[in-house]
Order: structure tokens, then sequence, then C-alpha cells
């Protein structure tokens, strides 16, 4: 204030009133507010000139538009979305790993000592992240382009852009193009602000060529203590939240559900090991579902290790779960969590049936007073156990490091109950005791899921407060049922699940009233295992059954062939039976296949007028009324009756359900109901007129809601039956018999890609794709040269032979693919569905300078055959002619060739055209060689003719394909596999094979030499006489016409003279032109060589110059290199 | 991957279920005892040449029987289609037989297909042809079937034991099939039939005719039942006649009912005087039908007892939506039909039972299958 004071007062802003600066600004203002500009330069610069220019714009701006449209996709992930993966990718050195610890530093306020593995973030109130930093190796970098959702290219400013980047850019192409931002680092290395100006201009015109027009390039400009400056930091972020709103989903990936690990255990039994350490090991993965569903008993392929097929999946509670949707503006500081378990740094470690705390060595001390602080809200009577365990633990010693960690699970997995500290941990841990009860009791394995165990003690603890409301609505159901109920067994079936049901309905209804009560007691049997036991056994021998268990029986199925599953195959079978009544033979496994099911036995007689009464209401002549309260009754959440219980279904299933949600289902609800309406009253939709593509969007609007509200319909437990594991839900996925060498090699900072495999897709086959000849790999790809390519979730090396269509649908074999053309190429290999690209490779190794890419390409169909053909064209000579018939040799090597080619047609070189006989040794003397074939022409041929066959045998592709297993061995190191005869011949030191035959050598052509012509005696004299060859002797005197004089007329002579000349002139005329031609010339070629020189001592310099820098780069990479 | 896992299953219940799924699943099956203990043991004439019908229609499947026909390796290949294919069916099951799981078969395949069946065209124990005609193929349509190029052609008609019929069979490709949420049967508005005579008198198609309106009568108007007299080689090599009658709701449904007598001879001469004695008036298999189409509307369900499976089948080879159904008591087909589903795609299904109309509703999702034989142009 007293400064303020002490200031002079400044003169106010006055607003310019007149001049140019008002002009301007009220110009400005006028174009903001959006008040059109009616001056126009020149108004007749956009009128209507002609019909056919604005017929012809008018196609084009529609042409545009429907350029412009998509297919719209339907997004079938119902529930909170995954965390968005972001990939950090750049060339080595460039700062990778500052970068995201700058923007975990940024989002959660957390250091991060080191980046290994995906580290999740909580962003925002919606949004989570996975960082995930990009290996520099290539396998690494497919493998992160696979699953990113964002791709932050790291590019040095000092340095310019490298291979990597342009490397990762086509790798992502083909594999669906994610969002990409490119971020310029090292900018502090540059002193002159004008060539620091400059480069980032050059670089990111580069950029926005190479992805699209206006993309985004941030630049870091320099490290404040060994940081990026937080204002840039923040714009980075804010950029990133950005543009992880909206994606254009991948087809790839939304149909196939796919996991980022991120943790992994080695579960194997710890005496197998001991025994023999290289035995197969049992591993669990642990991340979050993306893609789509994953069902139980899907295949997957883990990337650089194998096919495999699921031993176990569960769905662990979130470690990073978003922040309950409060109304509040933005995160506090408690839920900006974060979950980085290969970083080492979260402190908790979530397993199926266990949570583990990690807690430092220095804070081991303080525990045992501090456990009574810890958790003041979990405060009950019974929690003696689990704190006399955790005690026990703590008293013994101990190091908290991974290793300790992964022991605890074989040792105290079954005892500790970890409730000990932290709050938030309640729920999840409530879960997990639940879970090891089951396994002390019933001893179920694994898969099964600990979710359908913890519904039953649900259901076991309510069967007992349910009972007396029970009866009353079974009675009840029954008492409706009777009336229509005549002698019809299948209605009896019916009737008696129907039962089933409202008892389920009243159980769950009478949850709703008193969860408050359930949670309670949850909480007690927590403390008390004895307690929760004995509801758990008395569940296990009751059992509830209802239809989709008299269906699907109660466990496994069919297919193994244990004689213990058979047995829990056929007692549901049984229980059929009987249910079904009359269902004959349903169990028997040899049972007549026919889908009729028909006992005429128990027919009605339909004559009976009070029979027909019945069904009358299902004919358009019975009451229309109430045929449609039929309808209605039946379709759930029609009514407003129904939504109560919807309601109440949706408390049985979601714990953490609160109004928010509710709100949401009832907008669902509502769209739904609207869409109903609009499909029942097609006039008032119509009215809107809509597009096509509009309609489309609508429709699969209405589908999405449909889904979600019918899914939203089951419980839990169900819900995963039928659908599999939601997105975005955490898995722990448990795989058996990996090789030791993926947990031997293990490194966290390599992506652990699990993908689903989808029907079909492990089954091997020829596939054809179109293929591209990169253009930047120097050179040209030869059929049968193994290659490595990325397609779908697999990498692996197979050996591809081009071709390129005919004309005549011919797929005609190419020795080398094409320059700038897309040629065809078939492989073997496991196969993918039509449409997916690939990329392809030749080498893998990091230190090449070149470009590594050598393909890419898109598969358009699989086929169990490859219909490749080759032209060959044999060669032979007739070695004997008789009329038209020749006989050929050289053409073939043996007989049996011939009998192989008998009917192909053949040509000479002048056109005559003929056909392949037979083997022509019987008619040649006896010791004719072999393979000479007899041939008819449709002319006589000559014996100096070459007669060709031209012939299109079909090409083998190899069946050959081995998978890449990068993950089994050191990461560093090279994975060799086939190679390519360049590199044999290379290490083999073998030249180039060379045909003698295929050389160009210069023609000789002898000339020929012909004898005179001899006309015989007898021809001679039938010639007339002046065609006959006269013997004339030879003059001594020149004849008369030579020897005579000629002398000219005066006239003559003038002309001649004058004639003489004009040729005189004429010729010195010319003598002058060709001296100044000459001259002319002479000056042109000196001013020519002048220019040349200066180009050529231009060019000079100009090589010289780029010399030196391409000198610089290499010993740049290699100082790095060696570094 | 190298080696090829098979599934293994025993018996030979569901066969054709269980070839179907295992194509479009490209699942590798061994099937064990096949009726290793019955006085015959084996596979049976219609089930080898159903085998042999997989092989035609698609390329480069595997099929191993041992020497007894008990045990049988599939490799399923590729769903190939394709045009003017030809198939000599067992006489020892008619069309139906064959029909149910070539439809299926054919909306995956690479090229659309279109085949001629030679055989039996109708016997009481699968459904008739001309129930493939007006009702199965109804159903396709509604999970996004073309309608052009989905067509069944009955050239000449066949009655066991000697067959001799003969249909032309055409199925358009799909690429994908779409959900549907299918619960109201709607009311019947009309119910159409159709008879058939082949080698006999065509009094008994007009006595059948004229029993089965007979019960409409009371309920319905719109009724029509179309004959078909067949004579000379249309009519096949055996006599017989036949009913096939469907109901059409107001919401498409197509409910059906059909039965086929054969008043043939058969190779044991024991067997053919116990059949005549036995064989009933055509008046009464007239009534029967009729009562068993009405039996079948009482019911409910968008679709008969006979098209469960079906049913199941396509809501199961569906995208990733959510189909709904809804059908009367679950057949014994329909039963096994949904746990082949569930084991060859894994695709659950859930119940929820309507007491007050004594039908079940059928909820799953899809298992997005997806046609990746057809060639991307």
């Amino acid at each position: 204030m007293a400064a303020d004071e002490l200031m002079p007062t400044h003169k106010s802003h006055r607003n310019p009133k007149s001049g140019p600066t008002m002009k301007k600004k009220s110009e400005n203002d006028k174009k903001k507010r959006g008040v059109p500009d009616n001056k126009q330069q020149n108004p007749r610069a956009f009128s209507f000139t002609s019909a056919d220019k604005a017929k012809i714009l008018k196609l084009h701006a529609a042409e545009k538009e429907q350029k412009r449209i998509h297919l719209p996709t339907i997004d079938r992930n119902y529930g909170d979305p995954p965390p968005f993966v972001v990939v950090v990718q750049g060339p080595p050195g460039v700062g990778k790993s500052l970068v995201i610890k700058s923007l975990v530093k940024h989002f959660t306020h957390q250091n991060v000592p080191e980046v290994r593995g995906p580290i999740t973030i909580v962003q925002g109130k919606k949004n989570r992240i996975q960082f995930v930093e990009c290996p520099n190796d290539i396998n690494g970098m497919v493998d992160c382009a696979k699953v990113a959702d964002l791709a932050i290219l790291l590019i040095d400013g000092s340095y310019g852009f490298e291979m990597e980047t342009f490397e990762f850019l086509n790798i992502m192409q083909v594999h669906g193009f994610p969002k990409v931002m490119g971020v310029l680092t090292h900018l502090d290395k540059f002193n002159d602000v004008k060539k620091l100006r400059k480069t980032k201009k050059r670089l990111k015109q580069r950029f926005s060529t190479e992805i699209y027009k206006g993309a985004k390039l941030f630049y870091l400009s320099g490290l404040i203590h060994g940081k990026y400056s937080k204002l840039e930091v923040d714009h980075l972020s804010q950029f990133i939240s950005l543009s992880l709103i909206k994606f254009h989903p991948l087809k790839w990936r939304t149909s196939h559900p796919y996991v980022l690990a991120d943790r992994m255990e080695d579960v194997t039994p710890p005496e197998k090991i001991q025994m023999d350490k290289k035995c197969d090991r049992n591993v669990t993965l642990y991340g979050y579902l993306r893609g789509c569903n994953l069902k139980k008993g899907t295949k997957v392929h883990i990337a650089g290790v194998g096919d495999y097929s699921l031993a176990g999946v569960t769905a662990l509670p979130d470690p990073c779960p978003l922040p309950s949707a409060a109304k509040k503006k933005g995160l506090r500081d408690r839920e900006k969590l974060f979950y980085a378990p290969m970083s080492g740094i979260g402190d908790l470690l979530y397993d199926k049936d266990a949570v583990y705390i990690n807690i430092n060595d220095h804070l081991v001390q303080y525990s045992k007073n501090d456990d009574e602080i810890g958790d003041p809200t979990n405060k009950g009577k019974g929690r003696d156990v689990g704190e006399d365990l955790v005690k026990s633990l703590q008293n013994t010693k101990y190091s908290v490091d991974e290793k300790l960690g992964k022991t605890f699970i074989n040792l105290f997995g079954k005892n500790i109950i970890s409730t000990s500290s932290e709050r938030k941990l309640e729920e999840e841990s409530s879960e997990s005791g639940d879970d090891e009860a089951e396994d002390c009791v019933m001893d179920v394995e694994s898969s099964d899921g600990e979710t359908k165990q913890k519904n039953e003690i649900h259901g076991g603890l309510l069967r007992r407060k349910a009972i007396f409301k029970d009866e009353g609505g079974e009675s009840d159901a029954a008492m409706g049922s009777d009336q229509d109920d005549v002698e019809g067994e299948e209605d009896v079936e019916s009737d008696g699940d129907e039962s089933e049901d409202g008892e389920d309905d009243s159980a769950s209804d009478s949850q709703e009233l008193d969860e408050d009560d359930v949670e309670e007691a949850g909480d007690r049997v927590l403390g008390n295992i004895s307690k929760w036991k004995e509801p758990l056994k008395e569940k296990g021998t009751k059992k509830n059954l209802n239809l989709m268990q008299i269906v699907y029986g109660a466990s496994g199925s069919s297919a193994t062939t244990e004689e213990n599953d058979d047995e829990d195959f056929f007692k549901p079978k049984g229980e059929q039976n009987k249910n079904l009544g009359g269902a004959m033979n349903v169990g028997y496994v040899n049972a007549d296949d026919c889908s009729r099911f028909i006992n005429y036995g128990n027919l009605k007689n339909w004559k009976e007028k009070e029979d027909c009464e019945i069904i009358r209401n299902r004919f358009t002549t019975g009451d229309w009324s109430e045929a449609a309260l039929r309808n209605q009754n039946s379709v759930p959440g029609d009514e407003g009756g129904d939504f109560e219980d919807l309601e109440a279904e949706n408390v049985e299933s979601g714990t953490n359900q609160n109004e928010d949600s509710e709100a949401v289902e009832r907008r669902h609800q509502k769209l739904a109901l609207r869409a109903e309406f609009d499909a029942n009253n097609p006039t008032y939709s119509e009215a809107k007129e809509l597009g096509y593509v509009d309609k489309l969007k609508e429709e699969l609007e209405t589908r999405k809601q449909m889904n979600m509200l019918e899914l939203n319909d089951l419980d839990e437990d169900t819900r995963i039956e039928v659908e599999g594991f939601r997105t975005g839900t955490y898995l722990r996925l448990e795989i058996h018999n990996v090789p030791c060498e993926m947990v031997e090699f293990f490194d966290p900072c390599h992506p652990v890609l699990v993908g689903g495999i989808g029907y079909g897709e492990d089954n091997v086959g020829y596939m054809q794709a179109r293929l591209k000849k990169h253009r930047w790999h120097k050179k040209v790809l030869k059929t049968r040269d193994p290659i490595i390519v990325s397609i779908g979730w697999r990498r692996y090396q197979t050996v591809p032979v081009y071709a390129i269509e005919d004309r005549n649908d011919r797929h005609r074999m190419l020795k080398y693919t094409p320059e700038h053309m897309h040629c065809l190429a078939t492989f073997w290999g496991p196969l993918v569905p039509p449409n997916t690209g690939f990329v392809a490779f030749q080498n893998l190794s990091s230190n090449q300078a070149g470009f590594r890419i050598t393909a890419t390409s898109v598969v358009l169909e699989y086929n169990h055959q490859a219909h490749i053909a080759k032209k060959i064209k044999l060669v032979g000579h007739p070695c004997k002619i008789k009329k038209k018939t020749a006989f050929i040799k050289d053409m073939f090597t043996s007989d049996l060739e011939i009998a192989r080619f008998e009917g192909s047609s053949v040509r000479t070189v002048s056109g005559i055209r003929g056909q392949v006989k037979k083997a022509g040794k019987n008619m040649l003397d006896d010791n004719a060689q072999e393979g000479i074939a007899r041939c008819t022409f449709e002319d006589q041929i000559k014996m100096s003719d070459i007669v060709f066959l031209k012939a299109w045998p079909t090409v083998e592709v190899p069946q050959f394909y081995n998978p890449l297993t990068t993950a089994l061995q050191p990461r560093e190191r090279t994975w060799t596999g086939m190679r390519t005869f360049w590199e044999l011949r290379r290490q083999h030191n073998i030249p180039i094979p060379v045909n003698k035959d295929s050389l160009y050598k210069p023609i000789e052509r002898k000339i020929k030499k012909f004898n005179p012509l001899v006309i015989s005696k007898k021809l001679q004299e039938e010639l007339p006489f002046t065609s006959k060859p006269k013997n004339k002797p030879g003059r001594k005197r020149p004849s008369l016409d030579v020897r005579r004089a000629v002398v000219m007329e005066p006239g003559e002579r003038k002309a001649l003279a004058i004639v003489q000349q004009l040729k005189l002139m004429n010729k010195v005329k010319m003598i002058k032109r060709k001296a100044k031609e000459q001259e002319k010339r002479k000056e042109y070629e000196a001013e020519k060589a002048k220019k040349e020189a200066v180009f050529k001592k231009r060019n000079r310099e100009e090589r010289r110059e780029r010399y030196r820098t391409e000198d610089k780069q290499k010993n740049k990479k290699m100082r790095r290199n060696q570094d | 991957m190298g080696k090829t896992t098979y599934k293994r299953l025993k018996g030979s219940q569901s066969f054709r279920q269980r070839l179907l799924l295992s194509t479009l699943s490209s699942t590798p099956i061994i099937i064990d005892e096949i009726r290793a203990d019955d006085m015959i043991p084996g596979l049976l004439r219609h089930e080898m040449s159903l085998l042999r019908l997989f092989d035609t229609v698609s390329d480069d499947c595997v099929v191993e029987v041992n020497e007894t026909g008990t045990r049988l390796k599939y490799k399923p290949g590729i769903i190939m289609g394709g045009k003017n294919l030809v198939h000599n069916c067992a006489l020892t099951r008619s069309m139906g037989y064959y029909l149910e799981p070539l439809l299926l078969l054919g909306l995956f395949g690479k090229k659309p297909l279109s085949i001629r069946l030679r055989g039996v065209t109708d016997d009481p124990k699968d459904p008739s042809v001309d129930t493939f005609r007006n009702a199965s193929l109804h159903i396709l349509k509604r999970f996004g079937v073309p309608s052009e190029g989905l067509d069944l052609k009955i050239e000449a008609r066949g009655v066991a034991p000697e067959g001799g019929g003969e249909v032309l069979l055409t199925v358009p490709n799909v690429q994908t099939l779409t959900a549907v949420q299918w619960v109201e049967e709607g009311m019947v508005k009309r119910i159409r039939g159709w008879t058939f005579s082949a080698r006999v008198s065509s009094d008994f198609e007009h006595s059948m005719r004229f029993a089965a309106r007979g019960i409409f009568n009371n309920l319905l108007p719109d009724v029509h039942i179309f004959n078909d007299h067949k004579s000379g080689p249309q009519a096949g090599k055996s006599p017989g006649y036949g009913i096939t009658l469907v109901a059409e709701t107001i919401e498409g449904c197509y409910i059906s009912a059909d039965t086929t007598v054969s008043c043939g001879r058969t190779d044991e001469t024991g067997e053919v005087d116990e059949e005549k004695q036995e064989r009933k008036p055509a008046e009464d298999t007239g009534v029967e039908i009729a009562s068993w189409l009405l039996q079948e509307i009482e019911k409910g369900g968008v679709v008969d007892s006979t098209h469960q499976g079906l049913l199941f089948i396509l809501c199961a080879l569906c995208q990733q939506d959510v189909s709904k159904v809804r059908v009367g008591p679950l057949s014994p087909y329909g039963v096994e039909t949904l746990r082949n589903l569930k084991e060859f795609l894994g695709v659950t299904f859930s119940f929820r039972p309507d007491p007050s109309t004594a039908t079940v509703v059928l909820t799953c999702v899809g298992s997005g299958l997806v046609n990746l034989s057809r060639k991307l142009s």
C-alpha cells in the first residue's frame, strides 16, 4: 500500500477516437462480433457464371464431404476405460526417461528414481495414464507401437531427426496410427538464436509432412537443475490430456483383447526350480485389460515368447482406481495415485489373494506402536488374529524386497490377512479374505474366479434371512401358474424355474433392504475366520439350481478327457433329464442327432372350443389388448414398475454404486426408450431427414445402450460368464509352462505384451499380401529371402514369394520386388484376418545405419494353397523333319518328361505353331538318345528353326515360419534366424553364380558369301533372247557412242555458262557461311566451358561440405555407440 | 503352435453341430467312442456323407476315421463355398439333416455357396425342405443375411427309402451377423401350408388339407394350404406324401410343423406289413400336424422348438453385441446346442424365465465371429 501511494499516478488509457489505429481496431472488433463485411473487392468474382462449373463445384463439394465421413464404429467399452498408454519414444540419449519423470512429477508430485516398466497414474477425474518408455531396439519399438494410444516422439533438436523416429512412425502407421506428438529436446545446445529458430521451423515442417499438416511439435528448451522447466512440462501435460479425449478406434485392437503387463511374478513351486533350474515356469502377469472383453479360455500370444492358453484369469481390484465421482473440481492430493510395480516404487502390490504392503526398513521399527494409529475406522472386536499374524510377521527379521515377497506367497499366502493398515484397502482386503477361506474349504482352482465365490457367500448369508419371504413368493408363483398348467410337462418344468427365479428376486430385494447389515456382517466375518466358514460349508452342500446351471452344469466342459471331469459332466445332465421330463437321452453320449423333439402322444384335442380359447389371443382374431399385455410383461424395462427391480439388482451386483451411476442408468434407459419410440413411429423419426451416416450412428448408439442395459441387468457373476472380463479391469493372468528364459532374461524396461488370439488365428496357412518395398530401403527384396514380419501381435520370420497379377488373373512369380510398385507376397505363417497390416524387416540389429524397415504391407486373404506360377521357356532344335512333323531334340531330357508335356503347344521363332505329340524314339533309329519329342506343326519347319515351349509351372511357397523369441534371450543380443542369400554368400565367401549363357556378348555376324549365280544350260535355252546371257567378245576400241564429239548451240552454251556461274556463286556463299558458323560455335563452346567450370567448382564444394558433415555424423554415432 | 492341439470329444451326439462349430471356430477335434458299444459301431452312413459334404464345401480339411469308425479326427479347412457343387446325401437321413449345418457354413464361406443336394427331401425325423424354405431362411434374414441369393429350390421330391429328390441351395456370404433383440412373438396373422405327394394319389393331399383346415377354422380365417403333386422324375423314387404348416406372426416370427409319410417298401420284408398296418389315414396326419402347430404356438417363443438350435447358434455367431431372444420351453436339442456353443465358442447364455407366458428369454453376447476367408478387394 505504502509503495502504491509513493508511486506517481498514471494517466488512464484513452481509446483512440480517430486515425488509422482506431480504424483497424474497429474493423477487428467487427470481425470478432461476426458482423459481415459487406464491402467486397470484386463483387463479380463470386457471382454465378456457368451452370457446368457450378455443377462441378457442387460435385466436388459433395465428394469432399463424403471423404470426410468415416463409417461409425460401435464402442463396446462399457465400464471405466483402461488407462491410456502414452509411449515415449526417441533415439538413445534424447531424454525419454526424464520426460516421463517430469510428467509423473507434474501429475502426482512423486519422484521416480528410475523408469522401469509401465507407470500408471491418475491424471484426472476420469482419466488415467500409463507411461511406457519405448526401448531402443526394434522389437521393443514394434511392441510399443502396437499398444500405444498416444506416442510422444522425442527428437534431439540439436541433432535433427534420426532413423528411429521414422522407423517408429512407419511401424505405427502399419499397426493402426495412434495419436502422435513430437517433442524437441536439447534445444539449449544452440547458441545462435537465429539458427535455433531456423532449425525449429525446419524440423516442424519435416514433422508435419511426415504425419499430417499441423501435427503438434513441442519444444523443451532446456534443463534447469536436471529437470525440464515446469512451465513447459505443464504445457506438455495439458496437451497430453487434451489429445487423450477422443480416439478413433483401431480395428485390430477393438477386436482383440490385450494386456500390457505392468508386473510379472514367477509362481513356480520353488521345489521344482530347485530340482531343475531350467524347468518350465508358471508365471503370472498383471495388467489392465484393453481392446475388447476377454473371455475365459481365450488363447494368448505373449510377444517374443509364444502362444499359451491362459491357465487362470482373475479380476483384481484396481490398484490405481479413479476417484469417486463426487462433484468437485480437480483431484485431491490423495487421489493422485500412482502405480509402478516394476519400478519398485509403489508401496502396494496386489495379488489375487493378498495385498502386500511394502514398508521401508525404518518404518518396520515403528510399526508396532503404529498400528493402533494406523486405522481407527476399522477397529472391530475380533481383529486379533490378523493383528497377531502381522505382529508375528514383524517380529521375524526380513527385508522387504521383491524376492522375499515372492516367497511369502508360498509360505504365508494362506494365512495372512492383510487388514493391518491402509484404510483404502478395506474392501479389497475383505474380498481377499473371502477368497482365502474358499481356498481352505473347497480347494477350488484359481481360474474359477474369486468373485463367484464371494457372491455365493453373500448368497449364503442372504439365504438364511430370506427364507420366510421366500416361501411366500414361491407359493405365489405356483398359484399363478397352476391355472394354466394342464398337463404339459414342459410347463411344469418352466414353472419350477420360475419359482427359483422368484426366490432369487426376493432374495435380492431383501438384500437391498438391509445391505448395511450385510456389510456389517461382512466386516465381522473378516475378523473371525471360523465363523464365516460355516455358511460357506452350508453353501457347498446346498446348490442353488437355476436354469443356467441346469443347462451348463455346475462346472466344466465335456471336452476334457479326464475321468473326474466326465463325472461332473454327467451329473447335471441327469438332473436335466429329470427336469425336462421326457427329455429322453440328452445325457447319452451317443444320442441321436436330431433337431426335432416330437412326441405326438400328448397332443391336446384342438378341435375343442375351450382348448382353443387358451391360445385365442395368440391370433390376430383374438383380443389385441390382452396380447399386447403378454408382450409387455415379458419385456423387462418397458414399464416403470420394472425399473425398481433393475436398480435393486444393480445394488446387488455393484458394491460402490451411487447416485451418479443411477443417473447415468436413467439416462440410458431414457435413450433406449426414445429409440424404441422412434422405431415404433417411423413417421416421427423420418421427419428429421437424417443422413445415412447419422442414422447409422444413432443405430449404433441405441445398440450400445441396449447392450449396457441388458448387461447391467445381469449379476456380476453371470455377466463375466456371458461377456467376459470387461475392458479396464485389472487382471491377473496365470500362464503355465513358459520357458525359464522368459523369467531369467526378464527385463522390465521392455514391454510385455499379452494379446488375445481370435478364432482361427492360431492356425497356420498361406497368406497373400499386397506388399511394397519401403522407399527408403536401398535394395529390392529377393524372392525366398527370409524377412521378419510383425503382424497382428506376432513377430516371426518367414519366407515370402513375390508375385504380380497378370491380366488373365495369373499370379506370376517375380524374382525381385518392383522398385516403386506394389506386388503380391505370399508367405506361410499363423493366419490373421484380411486387412491386417504388417511391416517387414530384414535385420533387427541396432547398429546398422540404414533404414531397417524393408517393406510395408497389408494382408488380402488367406488360403490353404498358393497359386503362383512362373514362366519357363524350353528351347529345342529339330533333328529330323518329315513334312509337317518334326523331331525336336534338346527340349527334354527324358521320355518321361515328354510324357508330362504331351499335347502342350510349341512354336518356332517365325511363329509356326505346333503341338508336342509323343516321344519319338521308336520312329527314329534304335540308338537315338532319349528326350527326342515328335511334334507336329501347321507348316513345315526348317532345320535352322528354333522351337520354343512356354509353360507356367506352379511355384511352391516354402512352409517356413520361425517365431521371434526375443524375450527368451538377453535383450541386447540381436536375434538371428534364417539368413538371406546375400548374408550366406558373404559369410561363406561364395561368389554369385553366373550363367555364362546369360551374359551379354558382342554379336558377331559373319558376312555371308554367296556363290555366283549359276543358270543351267537347259534353262538358258528356254529363256527369251533378251533374258539370255549373251557372250559378247570384249572391244578394243570404245564404241562410237563414246567417241563422238558434242558441239553446243550458242544458246545452249550461254545457258551452261550461266549455270556454272550460279554454282560457283553458291559454292562461295556456302564456304562463307560455314566459316561463320564455325566461329559462332567456337564462341558458344567457350562460354559453355566457362559455365561448366563454374558449376563443377560449386559442385565440388558442395560435395566436400556433405562429406564433411557425413564424416562428422559418423564419428558422432561411433562415439555414441562406444558410450 | 507347430503341433495342432485337438479338442477331445466323446460319442456321436450332436455330431453336426460339433463339426459345424469346429469348422467355424477352426478348432480341430477328435471324437472318440462313437457308438463303441452299439450293435452297429462307428459312424453311420449319413454321418460319413455329412463329412463328405464338409469336405466338398471346404478346402484343405483333414478327416481321419479309424477302421471301425469309432474314432474321428477332423481338422477343419477353409470354407470355400462356390458354384455348381453337387452332393449325394446318404439316404438314411433326409435333407434337413444336411441343410441345418450347411446353411450356416455357407454364410461364412469365401464365395457364395450354390450346391445341389440329392437324396431324401422329406422324412418325419428332420425338418422338411418346405420348412427350410418357408421358416428357417426367414430366421436367417433376421440376422442380417441378405435375402438375395438366399434360396432353396426344390427340383424333385424324394421320400425315404429310395430318395431321388433334388434341391438347390444358394447361400450368400456375410461379413458378420448382426445381433437381434427378438422377444416379441406377436400374434399369428396367417397360416400357410404346403402338402406334397409323390408317386401316390393326390387324394392324400386333399384329405390332409381338409383335416388341417378344420382345426384352424376356430381360430383364424387366413389359412391357405398349397398342394404340390409330383409325378414322373420329379417325384423321386419312392411313394409318399407330407405336409408342412407355417404360422406367421405380425412380428415376423415363423412357427412351423411338418411331417412326411412314406408309403415305400423297405428292404426287410417283415417291416413292410407292420408299417402298412400302422399307417394312419391321411386325415389323421393332417390333424396331428395342425395340432402340433397349435401346440408350438401355445408354447410361445419366436421360433418353434425345432429351430431353437439354429437360433441359438445364430445368436452366438453375432457381433459382440447383446442378443436377446425368447423361446418356449428349451428342447433337448436346444440345450445340447447351448452346451456346444459354450464348448466351442465360449458363448454363455443367461436365462430369464418368464413365468406369465411360460417362456424363457435368453441373452447372450455374440462371439464376434468374422468371415475371415473372404477376400479383401
